[in-house]
Order: C-alpha cells, then sequence, then structure tokens
C-alpha cells in the first residue's frame, strides 16, 4: 500500500493506485467499472470490503466525514457530465465551492482560474445548455478542479463526444495532468484511450479483474483471449517501446580496448558490430568488422569513433524506431536516460514486432 | 382545457380483442370459457332463488353518523374551541385574503390591470400572447362585467395561492416518502371525482364566514394537480445533476433547494396552470355557496332561465380561462434562451412576402427596439445610482438585473400609469358605457330554436320527439336491466372484466367497489346513473370518431374544431343547460347531451392524435402495395391509432359520469341527485353516501379502462 495511494476492492478485485498518476479502468458495459469508480466515493455503498485512503477506511466513516470528503479530498467527472442546466457556467464550476460555504468573491475568482486552466474564460454567464458538448465536459472538468481535491474520479468522461473531441480532450487531459499531478481513476470502455492516458490499466470483465498492467504489458503480454481481442486493434507501434524489444549487446567493447582485441572477439561471434562503451557505461558509439579491419591494428577504439551515432532510448516507441532503421541496416543502440547501453535492436526485431 | 395537457400522455395499448387473440388455447379456456359458463349458471340460480337488486336491508345506514357528526357540529359551532381557536381564525384569514385582493384589484385603474397582463403576456408568449391577453380581458369588460371577473380573479387567486402553499410541501414529501404517496394517491383521486354538491354543506359548517366557504371548496377541488404535478416533477429530475451534486458533498437539503427544485420548476408550473384552471371550473358550484363574481352571474341566469345573460357570463370565464390559462400555461414552458424573438413577431410567417405585413412588423420591431433601448438605460442608470451609494451590491445586483430587466421596467411603466390614471385622469371602474351585448340575438335564438326545432312540422321528428326516444328505447331498458340483473351476477361480470383486463388485484377490488355500492344504499341510483353514463358514452363515440377522423385528414378542420373544442370544455356547463332543457325537457336527456357535449373534446381529440401519429413510413408502407385510402384507414392508420382512442373512452368515460352528476339539477335522477338533495335538502349523510358512490363508480370505470388501454 503506497503511502497516499488506495486500495480499492470489489469483487474480489484488489488494486491500489499511486499518487499522482492516472489509473484506468477498462471494461465493456455491464463490466461493473461505473459501479466500481462510485464505490470510491461512496455514491453507491459497496457491500464488503475496504477503500483506503492514505491507510484510512472510507467505508468506516460517518456521514459527515463522508462529505467532507466529497467536498475537498474526491471529486468526479461524469459522462453525460451532469452539469446543472439552470446555473450559469460560472456558478456550475463554483458549485462544489458554494456548498462548503465559501463566500460568492472568492469562489468565483476561483471558478475563473480554473475556467483560464480549461479554456473558457469568457463563457461564465452562459448556461449549459449553450456550448457544445466538449465545452461542456471542459466545465465539468473545470467544476471537478475547482475544489482542487487530490483525487479525481473520470467516469468515461469523454465516452458521449464525436471522436475527433474526444481526441482533443485526451491530450488536454494531459495535459492538465502535467500541471497538476493529481491521482486520476479514469473509466472508459475504449481500449485505445486506456493506452493513451493510463499509467496502469486495469481490465474487468463481469465484475472481475482480468489482468492490470501497464499499457505495454498489457499489449505485449494478454493474459488471455479476452485482453487479445482488445489489443488486435491497438497500432502496437505507438505501445511498444524500445526496452521490450531489445537484446543484451553481444559485443560491448571499452573505449580503451585495440583494434585487434575487438577483432578477435568479434570472429568469435557471428556478429558484425561492436558496441563500445566507457568505464562507466556510458555509449560512446558503434564500429562495425569492415571499419575495424581496414583501421591499424594496435590504435585504441576511441580514436575511430565518429561522435554522432544513432541510438534510440528505452522509452522510444516503436514508431519512431522504424524511420532510424530505415535508414541504414546497423543495429541500433538503446541507451537509458543516463546515456548508458542497456541493448541493441535490429530490423529482424522491429519486423517480428510489427508482424506479432 | 385541464384536460388537453393530461390527453397528452399515450401509452401504449392493446384492445380486449388483441388480448384474446394473443391468448394460448388453454388460456382462452381457462379465462373466458369457464368464467362465462359460470356467470351463466350464476345468473340462472340467482334468478332460481329469486335475487334481484341488491337488499335494502343491506344498507350499512352510513350516513347516521354522518349526520350525527353534523348535527353536533352545528349545536356546538358557536361554543367549542375547535372552531373558536382554529377554523373561526383560520376563515377569518382566508376573508381578509379574499378581501383584501379583491378590494386591490378593484381600486386599481382597468388601464393598469390591462397593461400589467399586456406585459405578463409579452414576458411569458411574445406579442400574440400579450394581445390576446388583453383583448381578452377587455371584451370581459365590454360585456359589462368588469367587477364580476375581477371578483373572480380575486377568488381564484386566493384559491390557486392557498392550493400552492399546500400543495407544493406536501407534493415535496410525496417525492421524498413514497409511503406518502401511496396514502395520498386515493385521496387525490376522491378529491377530483367526488361532486362539489357533497360537501359544500360541510364546508359552510366548519368555514361559516362570508365567502370563505367558496374559497375552501375550490381549494378543495383544485388542490390535487398541484400536489401531483410538483411530486412528478420532483421525481423526474434527472439523476445525473443529482449525483453529480451528491459527489460534489451536498446534503439533502442542498439538493432538494438548489437542484431538484429549480429543475422541477417546469412541473411545477404546469400543476399552477391546472390547479387553475380546476378552480376556474368550479367557478359556478362555488357560487351556490356564496363566491360573488361571474359564477353567480351565470347561477342568476340560471335561475331565471335567460340563457343570453348567462352565456354572457360564460364566455367571460372563458375568456378569464384563456387569459390565465395562455399565460401561466407559458411560464411553465418558459425557456430563459428564447426570450430572443427575430422576424414577424404577431403575424403568421407566410404572409412574409406580403409588403403591408411588412410595414407593419417593421413598425412592431422599432417598438421592441425602442423597449430593448429603454430597458437598457434604466437598468444602465439604476446601477450607476446603486454604485455611488454601495460599489460592492452594485457588483452583484449587475448579472439579475441583466435578466430582469424586463420587470425592473415593466414595474416603473405601471407606476407611472397608475398615478395618470389614477391621480390625473381620475379613472377607475371600466368605462360603462362602452358596452357590446348579445343578450338579445341569444334569446331570440333560443325562443326561435324552441319554437321550430322542437317539433318540425308535424312529424315525429325534432327534439322532443328525440328525446323521447333516447328515453324509451335506450335510457329506459339499460336501466331496467341494470336494476333488475341478480346483484351477484353484476359483482362477478366487473370482476371478470377486470380480471382480464388487470389481473386478481383490480378484479378483487372492483368486485369489491360494486358491493360497497349497495352496502352504501345506492344500489338502485348506481344503476340509474350506471345507464346513463353508458348510453352518453355510446353516443359521444358514435360522434366523436367520424369527427376526429375527419380532424386527421383535414387540416383547417381540424383548426377550426380544436377552436370549438377548447370553447366546449371551459364554458361551465350551466351555462348551456337551459337552452338544452328547452329543447329536450326535463328529465334524463339534457344531462345526457350535455355530458356528451362536454365529453366529446377528449374523444375527438385523441382519435385524431393518435391518427396523426401514425408512422408515416406504415402508411407508405401500405399505399406502396396499393391500398385505397380506406383500406389504409381501417388496416393500418386505425390499429395503429387504437391507443390512444382507448385513452380517448377513458377520458370520455370519466367527463360523462363528472357530467351526469352535474345533470341531477335538471332531473337527472340518481346519485346526481341524491349528492344534489344533500345539499339542497340538508341530507348531508345521504349525499355524502351518494358521492362516495360516484367515486367508487368513476374509479372502477377509470380503472378498467385505463388497464384495458395499457394492458
Amino acid at each position: 500500500m503506497a503511502q497516499s495511494g488506495h486500495v480499492v476492492a470489489v469483487q474480489d478485485v484488489s488494486f491500489e493506485v499511486r499518487t499522482g498518476e492516472i489509473f484506468v479502468v477498462m471494461g465493456l458495459s455491464g463490466s461493473g467499472k461505473s459501479t466500481l469508480v462510485r464505490c470510491i466515493s461512496r455514491l453507491i455503498e459497496p457491500t464488503y470490503g475496504h477503500i483506503l485512503l492514505k491507510g484510512q477506511d472510507l467505508l468506516a466513516m460517518n456521514d459527515k466525514q463522508l462529505r467532507d470528503l466529497r467536498r475537498h479530498k474526491i471529486s468526479m467527472v461524469f459522462q453525460h457530465f451532469g452539469l446543472f442546466p439552470h446555473r450559469r457556467i460560472i456558478d456550475n464550476v463554483a458549485y462544489g465551492l458554494e456548498i462548503q460555504g465559501m463566500d460568492k468573491a472568492t469562489r468565483h475568482q476561483r471558478a475563473h482560474e480554473v475556467l483560464k486552466l480549461v479554456s473558457l474564460t469568457g463563457w461564465e454567464n452562459h448556461y449549459p445548455g449553450e456550448l457544445s458538448g466538449g465545452m461542456q465536459q471542459r466545465v465539468g472538468i473545470a467544476r471537478a478542479l475547482a475544489v482542487d481535491p487530490e483525487i479525481m474520479l473520470f467516469d468515461e468522461p469523454f465516452s458521449a463526444l464525436d471522436p475527433l473531441i474526444r481526441r482533443e480532450m485526451q491530450d488536454e487531459l494531459l495535459n492538465l495532468q502535467k500541471l497538476m499531478h493529481k491521482t486520476i481513476v479514469f473509466i472508459t470502455h475504449d481500449f485505445l484511450e486506456a493506452i493513451k492516458l493510463g499509467n496502469h490499466i486495469a481490465i474487468m470483465k463481469d465484475g472481475a479483474l482480468v489482468q492490470l498492467g501497464t499499457p505495454e504489458q498489457i499489449v505485449s503480454q494478454p493474459v488471455n483471449d479476452y485482453v487479445r481481442e482488445f489489443t488486435k486493434d491497438v497500432p502496437r507501434t505507438k505501445v511498444i517501446t524500445a526496452n521490450s524489444l531489445m537484446q543484451p549487446c553481444p559485443v560491448v567493447a571499452l573505449a580503451q580496448d585495440t583494434v585487434m582485441q575487438t577483432c578477435l572477439r568479434l570472429a568469435q561471434t557471428p556478429d558484425q558490430v561492436a558496441f563500445v562503451v566507457a568505464e562507466n557505461q556510458q555509449f560512446k558509439g558503434m564500429l562495425s568488422l569492415a571499419e575495424l579491419q581496414s583501421a591499424p591494428p594496435h590504435s585504441q577504439l576511441h580514436t575511430l569513433i565518429v561522435p554522432f551515432q544513432r541510438f534510440a532510448t528505452t522509452t522510444t516507441f516503436l514508431e519512431q524506431l522504424i524511420p532510424l532503421a530505415v535508414q541504414t541496416a546497423a543495429p541500433i543502440a538503446v541507451l537509458n536516460s543516463e546515456q548508458q547501453l542497456r541493448g541493441f535492436i535490429d530490423r529482424t526485431m522491429i519486423m517480428l514486432a510489427l508482424g506479432n | 382545457m385541464w384536460t388537453i395537457r393530461k390527453e397528452l400522455r399515450t401509452p401504449v395499448v392493446h384492445p380486449l380483442a388483441i388480448y384474446i387473440n394473443a391468448m394460448p388455447p388453454t388460456d382462452i379456456k381457462r379465462h373466458i370459457f369457464w368464467p362465462l359458463l359460470g356467470l351463466g349458471l350464476l345468473l340462472i340460480i340467482a334468478w332460481g332463488l329469486a335475487i334481484g337488486p341488491f337488499p335494502a336491508a343491506g344498507n350499512l345506514h352510513l350516513d347516521v353518523p354522518i349526520d350525527a357528526l353534523q348535527g353536533w357540529v352545528i349545536a356546538n359551532r358557536l361554543t367549542h374551541p375547535l372552531f373558536l381557536w382554529f377554523f373561526d381564525p383560520l376563515s377569518n384569514a382566508i376573508d381578509f385574503g379574499l378581501r383584501s385582493t379583491e378590494d386591490f384589484l378593484l381600486w386599481l385603474p382597468w388601464p393598469v390591470l390591462m397593461l400589467a397582463i399586456f406585459l405578463l403576456g409579452q414576458r411569458g408568449g411574445g406579442l400574440r400572447l400579450a394581445l390576446l391577453a388583453t383583448i381578452s380581458l377587455l371584451f370581459m369588460g365590454l360585456l359589462g362585467l368588469w367587477t364580476a371577473s375581477l371578483q373572480t380573479l380575486a377568488l381564484m387567486s386566493i384559491s390557486v395561492f392557498i392550493c400552492l402553499i399546500i400543495g407544493i410541501p406536501l407534493g415535496i414529501f410525496a417525492a421524498r416518502y413514497p409511503r406518502l404517496d401511496t396514502t395520498l394517491r386515493p385521496i387525490l383521486d376522491a378529491m377530483q371525482t367526488m361532486p362539489a354538491f357533497v360537501y359544500l354543506i360541510p364546508v359552510l359548517l366548519f368555514f361559516g364566514i362570508a365567502r370563505v366557504p367558496s374559497v375552501v371548496a375550490t381549494v378543495i377541488y383544485a388542490l390535487p394537480p398541484a400536489i401531483r404535478l410538483t411530486t412528478l416533477g420532483i421525481r423526474h429530475v434527472p439523476l445525473a445533476p443529482i449525483e453529480a451534486a451528491r459527489s460534489f458533498g451536498a446534503t439533502r437539503q442542498q439538493i432538494l433547494w438548489g437542484i431538484q427544485l429549480p429543475l422541477a420548476l417546469p412541473s411545477i408550473m404546469a400543476g399552477v396552470n391546472q390547479t387553475i384552471m380546476m378552480a376556474l371550473g368550479i367557478v359556478v358550484i362555488a357560487a351556490i355557496i356564496g363566491a360573488g363574481g361571474l359564477g353567480k352571474e351565470v347561477l342568476n341566469a340560471l335561475q331565471r332561465l335567460k340563457v343570453g345573460q348567462g352565456l354572457e357570463a360564460g364566455l367571460a370565464i372563458v375568456a378569464l380561462a384563456i387569459i390565465l390559462d395562455r399565460i401561466s400555461y407559458a411560464f411553465s414552458r418558459f425557456d430563459r434562451r428564447n426570450i430572443v424573438q427575430v422576424g414577424f413577431r404577431l403575424l403568421p410567417r407566410h404572409l412574409e412576402t406580403f409588403p403591408p405585413a411588412q410595414w407593419l412588423e417593421r413598425g412592431i420591431d422599432y417598438l421592441y427596439r425602442l423597449g430593448q433601448w429603454l430597458t437598457q438605460s434604466v437598468t444602465k442608470s439604476c446601477l450607476i445610482f446603486v454604485k455611488a451609494l454601495h460599489a460592492p451590491t452594485a457588483d452583484d445586483l449587475a448579472p439579475i438585473l441583466q435578466e430582469r430587466g424586463f420587470w425592473l421596467i415593466s414595474l416603473i411603466i405601471l407606476t407611472i400609469t397608475l398615478f395618470i390614471s389614477k391621480y390625473i385622469l381620475q379613472i377607475s371602474q371600466f368605462p360603462a358605457t362602452w358596452t357590446i351585448s348579445i343578450r338579445q340575438p341569444t334569446d331570440t335564438a333560443v325562443v326561435w330554436m324552441r319554437d321550430n326545432l322542437y317539433q318540425i312540422g308535424d312529424w315525429p321528428i325534432g327534439t322532443g320527439p328525440l328525446s323521447d326516444f333516447v328515453t324509451l328505447y335506450a335510457l329506459n331498458p339499460l336501466r331496467d336491466v341494470l336494476m333488475t340483473v341478480p346483484w351477484p351476477f353484476l359483482v362477478m361480470l366487473t370482476a371478470w372484466l377486470a380480471f382480464l383486463a388487470a389481473g386478481k388485484r383490480l378484479a378483487v377490488l372492483s368486485g369489491l367497489g360494486i358491493i360497497t355500492l349497495g352496502l352504501l344504499g345506492m344500489w338502485e341510483q348506481s344503476m340509474n346513473t350506471l345507464s346513463q353514463v353508458i348510453v352518453s358514452v355510446i353516443f359521444s363515440l358514435i360522434i366523436a370518431l367520424p369527427i376526429g377522423i375527419m380532424a386527421a385528414h383535414n387540416d383547417t378542420f381540424e383548426i377550426l374544431i380544436r377552436l370549438v373544442l377548447d370553447f366546449l370544455q371551459t364554458i361551465p356547463i350551466f351555462v348551456y343547460l337551459v337552452p338544452v332543457i328547452m329543447l329536450f325537457n326535463i328529465g334524463r336527456v339534457p344531462g345526457v347531451i350535455a355530458s356528451i357535449v362536454y365529453a366529446l373534446p377528449p374523444a375527438i381529440r385523441l382519435t385524431n392524435l393518435g391518427l396523426r401519429q401514425v408512422d408515416p413510413g406504415l402508411i407508405e408502407a401500405a399505399l406502396a402495395y396499393g391500398s385505397t385510402p380506406a383500406q389504409t384507414l381501417w388496416k393500418v392508420k386505425f390499429p395503429l391509432a387504437l391507443p390512444s382512442i382507448m385513452l380517448g373512452i377513458n377520458q370520455t368515460v370519466m367527463m360523462v359520469l363528472a357530467t351526469v352528476i352535474t345533470a341531477g339539477l335538471v332531473g337527472g335522477g340518481g346519485l346526481g341527485l341524491e349528492a344534489i338533495n344533500g345539499l339542497t335538502r340538508n341530507q348531508t349523510g345521504r349525499g355524502f353516501e351518494a358521492g362516495l358512490a360516484i367515486v367508487i363508480l368513476a374509479m372502477i370505470m377509470d380503472r378498467l379502462t385505463q388497464a384495458l388501454a395499457k394492458s
């Protein structure tokens, strides 16, 4: 149980949400995902189980504690927006603050700030019915943000929007999240949306958890046919990273090694390329067998290396690897964020990954 | 008029025939064959045992305790604390309210009132409504009924106000506590079906101060829709905003006041509209126990057989109904987004290319702009003034004034008009010299009809012979059959029909209901009334269905018939009772005719509506297969319109029953006569028994026809 995460258990479902991450619950209609999210803030009372927030069980709370929780810690965004048609936008956004008892000037000022975040400045005095679907959901998000909650629950917020607007809203949510770092539980029936937004994804079916993992884990290692069906439509190039494709480099030479030593090591393997690193595993470059053979046998490798080399990082997506592989037949080195060599990828591996 | 909107609910319906067709053979045996055989046997056995109508010995004599209670009230009226400390102060308060409202309305100079109605209409529904309402008010003045109309308006206002302060909170509680709702339901049904004659005397006894009893009687009659539509409105608030409010930690009170009530407002306003229309529907009966105004005018005319005078007062009631109905309806559908109207404001849009129409509309447009400019400048100067006093208040006020600027400017204009007309021109009452009158021509026409239509030539044609024919060949035989049939047979027959329509529960309740008619000692009267109802319903349908079919196929005819129907539903039945009596004699026939007239509108409307709502795709399909218009009507449209038509039959039955009771006044006999005797001969207990019998009959028939329409 993470320090400020919480654990949700519904019908034998347990999972943990980490602070500041987007946790997506994905499932088809009737899979229990909407019930699950309502159990978190007890809009639906779970009959059995525990919901822990920073170690405190929400199910043990009395009415007043629960109300305070809803007013200050958890806020929710709804599928059909759930806006109040009889209140102006500004009063919709300020609703959560109003029922906390905040005075009008303060809550309106806060509402203005939040509306600016979702780029709806200028619409304060309109009524929800006058706004498009996408704009209405921005109001829904603004209303949830206004109370500055620790946790935000999104119940299929973009399902009612048309595909173009949906994509726009997803990008906007990701941008907002970069600023806000809220802990978000996001419900969706759209697997691609789950892949795009989620740091972790829980796939539900018939009220039970089918698979839990990062988007990449789910796409590359679906646990059963049910999950595999979903992954079929996923553009794998956008999910699979170099990290899961790469293989360890067979011949790694130090920069101080001589050409002769390296040639001998290469000759013992079927490989044609040596990866050169410094003492601290910092990647220096690659040398092919042909380059080595045409060089003086006793010179050290670092004198031969051309400074610029193509490389990928562990987080590079497959779709970005393809143009790299197109340019040359040579393998691509994969580095971590400290520029250390982690492995390599060649055309064959990319083609295998695409073909899967 | 309130029924018009009630009709718009169209449930899905199957007639009995479809129900039987759909049953598997064993079920037909079980539900149709065996019961029929049983009923036949029952009939034979009952005849053998010489069981006829419900025995008089079975009368429970419920009237004895009721009369005893009434005796107690009369004896203690002046001394008991219940009256001294509860009913008397309450009556005084109501009397004070009524008096002040009336005095205020009569104190207002007539131009102010007209302007106020105009502005209300303008705000609620635009220029057309404003002009319609103003002309209606003017019409009431021209008929010489200005004072009477305002008295009625005062009565309406107080009654409706009381209905709302009782009805809305009750409605809210009923929405929250389903058990209260289920308890209230039958009580409200009874309030709506119990003839007012029955409770006039008790109301008089409990609230016997001046015109207070008429207010109370009106409240009893008009209260149900206020409660029902509040409950309905709150129940039908979409769940999404309520869940959202809960998710933000709103308390139940915050949800009720902040979300549910504002969103239920259109439904509550529809309740206000229906309450007003119900209250207006009882205005003549209320006059029996002392209400003044238009009701009294109608009643006076009825008593002196002055048809023209009665018609004038009746028309004034129609005019008042138009004003109150259209304005309250407009506000119940009030949508703040649609305030701005563009283009043709007064004339129909298809005149757009016609130059004089364009000039007129352009003129109106200038007036609108002037009004807008005036509103804005007044609002602005008002804000500047407030800002000088206290800046933050002005900031809070700005958005409110932006939305409500119309009311501010209206108030200012009305005040100015008030001062000018009251203190400078010194006008108050509507000028007595401005009159139009239709008394003379109406009376002449009625006399002509009596002389020429009662019997045409020497042949047995005319209204008189028709009346005799209906009595001899329809009403009498049916009444005699119903009165002599063994009572257990009738109980079982009703139960069986109810079972086929809705199942065991309704079967048991209907059977018990029929037995109760006997226990109340009202068997004979109920059978008499039932025979009148059946004859009226059959005649209504024979007339209504062809008219409805015609209206569905001809738009011009539909518009015409709609006007006539609106008129027929609003004009008090008492207005046309007199000419009907002149033409058809005293007896049961005038009651039948009056109830047919009153019951035609829903039957015609719903037939028309049902036929018009048939999916055009299906009609197209029928035509594509080469159907003739008649084939399309009978094979496609009619079956599909049946749900709506069945609902029309339900409404017809209910309205016929209500009217046949009123017809007790003109010799209708049966339960109606008993109810009215309760009033005129001071037999409250007996009247109450008759009232209960009517409620029972009404509920059985309502549930039965509704179940048939839904099953």
